[in-house]
C-alpha cells in the first residue's frame, strides 16, 4: 500500500481446486479438425498444401513469410477439405484448415531434433522459429522474436504463475513434464545467454515450489521465487516489477530480462528432443457450467463443442463460453470455434445477471489498474468522445486484464468502454 | 442451449456499491444512536424525541424530492430511489445539524441538498460539490439563530466550538485560559468521548475513529482520505502550538482534530468519492487541501468551523487535481510527491502567517473595572432605605434605592428618554456575621441592555458572603460605561446598608 499509487492488483479467489487434481483427461480428435491459420500479428498465411492432399501429423500446413515468420503443423494425419471462414477464440472470424481425420494418426517428423548443449545460440533461434513456437500465455505471439534481439540479459523469467482464475493447465504440463521443461529452459537460458533463470511461482502453490525446488537444486543459475498470488501477477509486466523491481517501457529486456510461459519452454524441449511442432495442448476445462471440470489433452484445432461433450456437457440451459481464463477470455456464443497453438483453457460459466448502479468515481480501478492507467477517466473521456483526454491518459496502454471490471463495485463494465477508447485512438492511428 | 455473451472479463468482486452504501448507512446508525442516548440521558425524552422528529423530516422530505423528481424525469420511482442512494446525504445532514435545529429549517436544507446539490446536476455520481455539504451551508446562511422551542432551555451555552471561536479565536496560549477552555469542553477525555452537545452525530471522535478504521478495513472507504485528513490538521496545529510558543502543547492539536465536525467529516464527509478525486494521488492531495483550509478558516475567518467549507472549496478544486494526476500511476509518482511537498510547505507556510496575525485570546483584563468602595463617583449618588425587615432568625432585609446612571446623569442629557427612575435593590444581611447573603435588584431605572445588566446572577453572585466590616470592590466584568455606572448604584446601596447598620 503506497499512499500516492494504488495497489496495482488484486487476489482473485482461484477455484483451482476444481481440475487440480484430476486426471488428465486425453481427448481424441474427431472426424474434422480446423487448423487457424493465424498468429498473434498475422493472418497472412501462404498454404503450402491443397485440397485433397494427404497429410501426416506434423506436416507443415502453412507458413506466415512476413517480418516475423511462423510455420503451421497439422495435428491429424488426413485429408486436406479446404479453407474455411470460422469463428476464432479471438473473437474474430478467421480462415481455418479444415482436415478430415482418418484416425489412422500417422506422424512424420516435422524437422531434426537438435541437441541444445552443442547447437549454437543462433541455431537454436532459428530451430525456435521453424518448429513455429508461441508464447502460451495467451497472447501467442512467436517465441523467437524475444531473443532474436537478445543482449545483456540477467533474468530469464520462467512464467509459471498462472494467475488467470480456473486455469491449471501449466500445472498440469509442468508436472506431468518436468524432464522437458527443464531441458527447455536451459536451451532458452543459452539463447538469451542469460545469467540467471528464476521460476516464478505463486505463494499459494507451495507444493509446486518444493517440487521445483528439488528439481532445480543441482542445478547452477537456477532458481524458484515465489510470488503473491494476486491478479495479473502472471502479466510480463507485474512480473518484472515483482521480480526485479524496476519498469520498463516496451520490452522487459530493457531492463535485462526476458519473460516466457513454463508450458513454451515445454513446447521448446518437445521440438528439440522429439522433432514435434506444437500440435497437441493441454487446455483446461472448467467453471461451473460444465459438468465435469478437469484439464484435457487435444490436438490444436479441436472443436470446443468435442472437448465439452467429453467434460459431460454443460450443467445448465444458460451459460458463457469463454475461450481462455474468465478474466481475458472472450465470451464466444457459438461451440464451433477451435482451440489454437496459443489456446490453455476454456471456461464454462453459468450467466449471472449483474444489476449495475451509475458510477460513483470511487477510484477502485484506478487504484488496482496493473498498468497504473485512470480506467474511470478513459470512460468518462471514451463517453465525451475526447480523443485529446485519452491520449493524454494513454488509454493504449490498456492490456485489457478485465481488473477494473472486476472491482467495480457498481457492476460496469468498464474494462470494455476502454477498449472503446483504445479501439477510437487505434483507428485514428491507421 | 444458449450461449450468452459478455464482454470481458466474466468474473465479479463480491462488493458492490450496494453493499457499500448499506455499510455506510449502518455507521451512521451507529453514530445516530449515540446520539439518541447522548441526548436521552442528558436532556430527556424530549429533546431525544426531536431528535428523531427531525431524522424523520429529513428522510421524508429527502424521498418526496426524489421520488417527485424521478416522477416529473418519467424515471421510474422505484429503481430510481434505490439507485439514488438519497438517504444518505439525508442521515449524514442530519447528523451534521445541531440539536437545536427546526425541522422546518432542516427540510428546507434536505430538498435543496437533493436538488440543487445532486438532482441537477445528473443525479447520484454527478454532483461536484458534497449535498450533505451543500444543504448544511445553506442552513447556516439561512437558520443560524433559528432555534427549536424544545432544545431551546436544554442547550443553553454555546457549544465548545462556537467559545472557540468567538471567545478565544482559535488560539490559546495563557494557561489560565487554556484552563477555562478546558473547563467548558470537559477536557480534552470528554470531547473525545462526545458526551456534549454539538453537531448531532460529530461530538463521539471515539466512536468516529471506531467506524472508521472499520470502514477502512472493509474498504467502504479510502483508508488515505481520513489518515491524511486529520493528520494533517493535527500536524498543523502542532506547528501552530509551537510558532506561538504554547507551552505543553500537544492539546492543541489534540484539539483540532476532536472538536467540531473533523472526525464526521474524515469518516464520512471528505470520503465521499463522487466529489473527491479518483487517484491516489488525488485523493492525498485533496485531504491536505482540505486540512489546510479547515484551519485557516478556524484560526483566520469569521466563522465558527471551517470543515464544512473546507470541503466545498477542496470540491470545486477536484477536477483540477484530477487533471493534475492523468496518466499512469508510476510516471506521476514523482510529480505526486512534488506536488504534494509543494502543497505541504504551502499549507504550513500560510498558516503560520495567519496565526502571526491572530491575537491570542487572553483574558478580558482590560475590560474588567473594579469599583472601590471609596470612589468619588459612587459616594456622589443619592441613596435611601426604603424598608427593613428583621427576619427573625439573625438576617434583615434591606430595600434601597439608590440612584444610577439614568437618575444621575439623565436629566442632564438632552436626548435621554428612558426615565429618570432610580435602581431598587433587595439586600438581605446576617447581623450577626455582617455578611450579605444576596443582593438583588428589583427593579432597574438604568437604560435597557446595559443598566439591567445587574439583573445577571453572575455579576450579583459576586456580593454573596461579603463582609460589610472589610473594605470591599466589586467586578464589573464588561467595558460599557453605563452598566459601570449601574454597578456603581448597586456598590451605592450596599454602603447605605453599611450605614445603617452602624458600621
Amino acid at each position: 500500500m503506497s499512499l500516492f499509487k494504488g495497489r496495482m492488483h488484486q487476489h482473485i479467489p482461484g477455484h483451482k481446486d476444481l481440475t487440480e487434481h484430476k486426471d488428465v483427461l486425453d481427448v481424441k480428435p474427431g472426424k474434422k479438425v480446423f487448423i487457424p491459420l493465424y498468429a498473434g500479428h498475422s493472418t497472412n498465411f501462404e498454404l503450402l498444401v491443397k485440397e485433397g492432399d494427404q497429410v501426416f501429423v506434423g506436416t507443415k500446413l502453412a507458413i506466415c513469410n512476413e517480418k516475423i515468420v511462423v510455420p503451421i503443423y497439422s495435428s491429424v494425419s488426413g485429408i486436406v477439405v479446404g479453407v474455411q471462414k470460422i469463428m476464432h477464440g479471438t473473437l474474430r472470424p478467421q480462415d481455418h484448415l479444415v482436415i478430415e481425420n482418418d484416425e489412422k494418426d500417422e506422424k512424420i517428423q516435422s524437422f531434426q531434433p537438435l541437441d541444445y548443449q552443442t547447437a549454437s545460440r543462433e541455431e537454436l533461434i532459428d530451430f525456435m522459429m521453424n518448429a513455429g513456437i508461441v508464447g502460451c500465455g495467451g497472447a501467442g505471439f512467436p517465441t523467437y522474436m524475444k531473443y532474436k534481439s537478445a543482449q545483456q540479459v540477467d533474468k530469464l523469467i520462467i512464467n509459471a504463475v498462472e494467475c488467470e482464475p480456473y486455469i491449471t493447465a501449466d500445472l498440469a504440463m509442468e508436472t506431468e513434464y518436468i524432464g522437458p521443461f527443464i531441458t527447455g529452459i536451459l536451451a532458452m537460458k543459452k539463447m538469451a545467454q542469460a545469467l540467471e533463470v528464476v521460476i516464478a511461482v505463486k505463494k499459494s502453490h507451495p507444493e509446486l515450489i518444493q517440487f521445483f525446488e528439488a528439481v532445480v537444486a543441482n542445478i547452477a543459475d537456477v532458481r524458484v521465487v515465489s510470488v503473491p498470488d494476486v491478479y495479473p501477477m502472471g502479466w510480463e509486466r507485474a512480473l518484472v516489477r515483482q521480480i526485479l523491481n524496476k519498469n520498463y517501457d516496451k520490452l522487459p529486456l530493457e531492463v535485462g530480462a526476458i519473460v516466457n510461459n513454463a508450458t513454451t519452454a515445454i513446447a521448446f524441449a518437445e521440438a528439440l528432443i522429439h522433432g514435434k511442432p506444437m500440435v497437441e495442448k493441454m487446455i483446461t476445462v472448467s467453471g461451473d457450467g460444465v459438468k465435469n471440470p478437469c484439464n484435457v489433452f487435444v490436438r490444436v484445432g479441436t472443436p470446443v463443442s468435442e472437448i465439452i461433450a467429453a467434460c459431460g456437457g454443460y450443467t445448465a440451459d444458460e451459460v458463457k463460453l469463454i475461450a481462455g481464463g474468465p478474466m481475458m477470455g472472450n465470451t464466444i456464443v457459438k461451440e464451433e470455434f477451435v482451440i489454437d497453438r496459443a489456446s490453455n483453457a476454456i471456461t464454462v460459466l453459468k450467466a449471472v445477471q449483474y444489476d449495475s448502479v451509475a458510477c460513483f468515481r470511487c477510484g477502485q480501478c484506478s487504484d488496482h489498474c496493473p498498468a497504473g492507467l485512470q480506467p474511470v477517466r478513459i470512460v468518462q473521456a471514451a463517453k465525451a468522445k475526447d480523443k485529446k483526454m485519452m491520449e493524454r491518459l494513454q488509454a493504449l496502454a490498456c492490456v485489457e486484464c478485465g481488473l477494473c471490471t472486476y472491482v467495480c463495485p457498481s457492476r460496469l463494465d468498464v474494462t470494455e468502454n476502454v477498449r472503446i477508447a483504445k479501439r477510437q485512438l487505434q483507428m485514428d492511428r491507421k | 442451449m444458449k450461449f450468452l455473451y459478455s464482454a470481458s472479463p466474466n468474473l465479479r468482486a463480491k462488493r458492490s456499491t450496494k453493499q457499500i452504501m448499506l455499510e455506510l448507512m449502518i455507521g451512521l446508525l451507529v453514530v445516530y444512536a449515540f446520539s439518541l442516548f447522548y441526548y436521552f440521558t442528558e436532556h430527556g425524552m424530549e429533546v431525544a424525541l426531536h431528535s428523531i422528529l427531525l431524522m424523520a423530516t429529513s428522510l421524508l422530505v429527502m424521498l418526496i424530492t426524489e421520488a417527485g423528481y424521478a416522477y416529473c424525469t418519467k424515471q421510474k420511482v422505484l429503481p430510481f430511489l434505490s439507485q439514488s442512494f438519497g438517504w444518505i446525504t439525508a442521515i449524514i445532514l442530519t447528523l451534521m445539524c445541531p440539536i437545536t435545529i427546526t425541522p422546518f429549517a432542516l427540510g428546507v436544507a434536505t430538498f435543496c441538498a437533493q436538488v440543487f446539490g445532486k438532482l441537477l446536476f445528473g443525479g447520484f455520481g454527478q454532483n461536484i460539490f458534497n449535498p450533505a455539504a451543500l444543504g448544511r451551508a445553506i442552513v447556516l446562511a439561512s437558520f443560524t439563530g433559528v432555534v427549536a422551542n424544545v432544545t431551546e432551555d436544554v442547550i443553553t451555552g454555546a457549544t465548545i466550538t462556537t467559545r472557540m471561536a468567538n471567545e478565544f479565536h482559535w488560539l490559546v496560549v495563557d494557561s489560565s485560559m487554556i484552563d477555562k477552555l478546558m473547563r467548558a469542553a470537559g477536557g480534552l477525555q470528554n470531547l473525545f468521548v462526545g458526551f456534549y452537545p454539538g453537531g448531532i452525530g460529530e461530538t463521539s471522535a471515539l466512536l468516529l475513529c471506531l467506524i472508521g478504521i472499520v470502514f477502512m478495513i472493509r474498504k467502504v472507504i479510502d483508508w488515505r482520505l481520513p489518515i491524511i485528513y486529520v493528520g494533517s490538521i493535527f500536524v498543523l496545529g502542532s506547528v501552530i502550538a509551537l510558532y506561538s510558543g504554547m507551552s505543553n502543547w500537544l492539546w492543541y492539536p489534540t484539539f483540532h482534530i476532536l472538536s467540531g465536525g473533523v472526525m464526521f467529516a474524515a469518516v464520512f464527509m471528505i470520503t465521499d468519492p463522487v466529489t473527491t478525486p479518483t487517484s491516489a494521488a488525488g485523493k492525498c492531495v485533496f485531504a491536505l487541501g482540505a486540512a489546510i483550509i479547515t484551519v485557516l478558516i478556524r484560526i483566520k475567518a469569521n466563522l465558527p468551523e471551517g470543515v464544512l467549507y473546507s470541503i466545498l472549496i477542496m470540491n470545486m478544486l477536484t477536477p483540477m487535481i484530477e487533471r493534475a494526476f492523468d496518466g499512469k500511476q508510476l510516471q506521476v509518482l514523482k510529480k505526486a510527491y512534488i506536488v504534494f511537498a509543494v502543497v505541504a510547505a504551502l499549507g504550513v507556510g500560510s498558516v503560520v502567517l495567519a496565526a502571526s496575525q491572530v491575537e491570542p485570546a487572553k483574558e478580558k483584563v482590560k475590560e474588567v473595572i473594579r469599583i472601590p468602595l471609596s470612589d468619588e463617583y459612587t459616594n456622589s449618588l443619592q441613596a435611601s432605605i426604603e424598608n427593613q425587615v428583621d427576619n427573625g432568625d439573625g438576617t434583615k432585609t434591606f430595600t434601597v434605592t439608590a440612584q444610577g446612571f439614568a437618575a444621575k446623569e439623565g436629566p442632564n442629557l438632552p436626548d435621554y428618554d428612558h426615565g429618570f427612575e432610580p435602581n431598587v435593590f433587595e439586600i438581605k444581611v446576617d447581623t450577626t456575621s455582617y455578611t450579605v447573603v444576596y443582593l438583588k435588584a428589583t427593579k432597574i431605572g438604568d437604560t435597557e441592555y446595559l443598566g439591567d445588566k445587574l439583573l445577571n446572577t453572575k455579576y450579583t453572585a459576586q456580593f454573596e458572603g461579603l463582609d460589610l466590616r472589610s473594605e470591599f470592590e466589586v467586578t464589573v466584568n464588561d467595558a460599557i460605561t453605563g452598566a459601570t455606572y449601574s454597578a456603581k448604584s448597586s456598590v451605592r446601596a450596599l454602603l447605605e446598608v453599611r450605614k445603617a447598620l452602624g458600621l
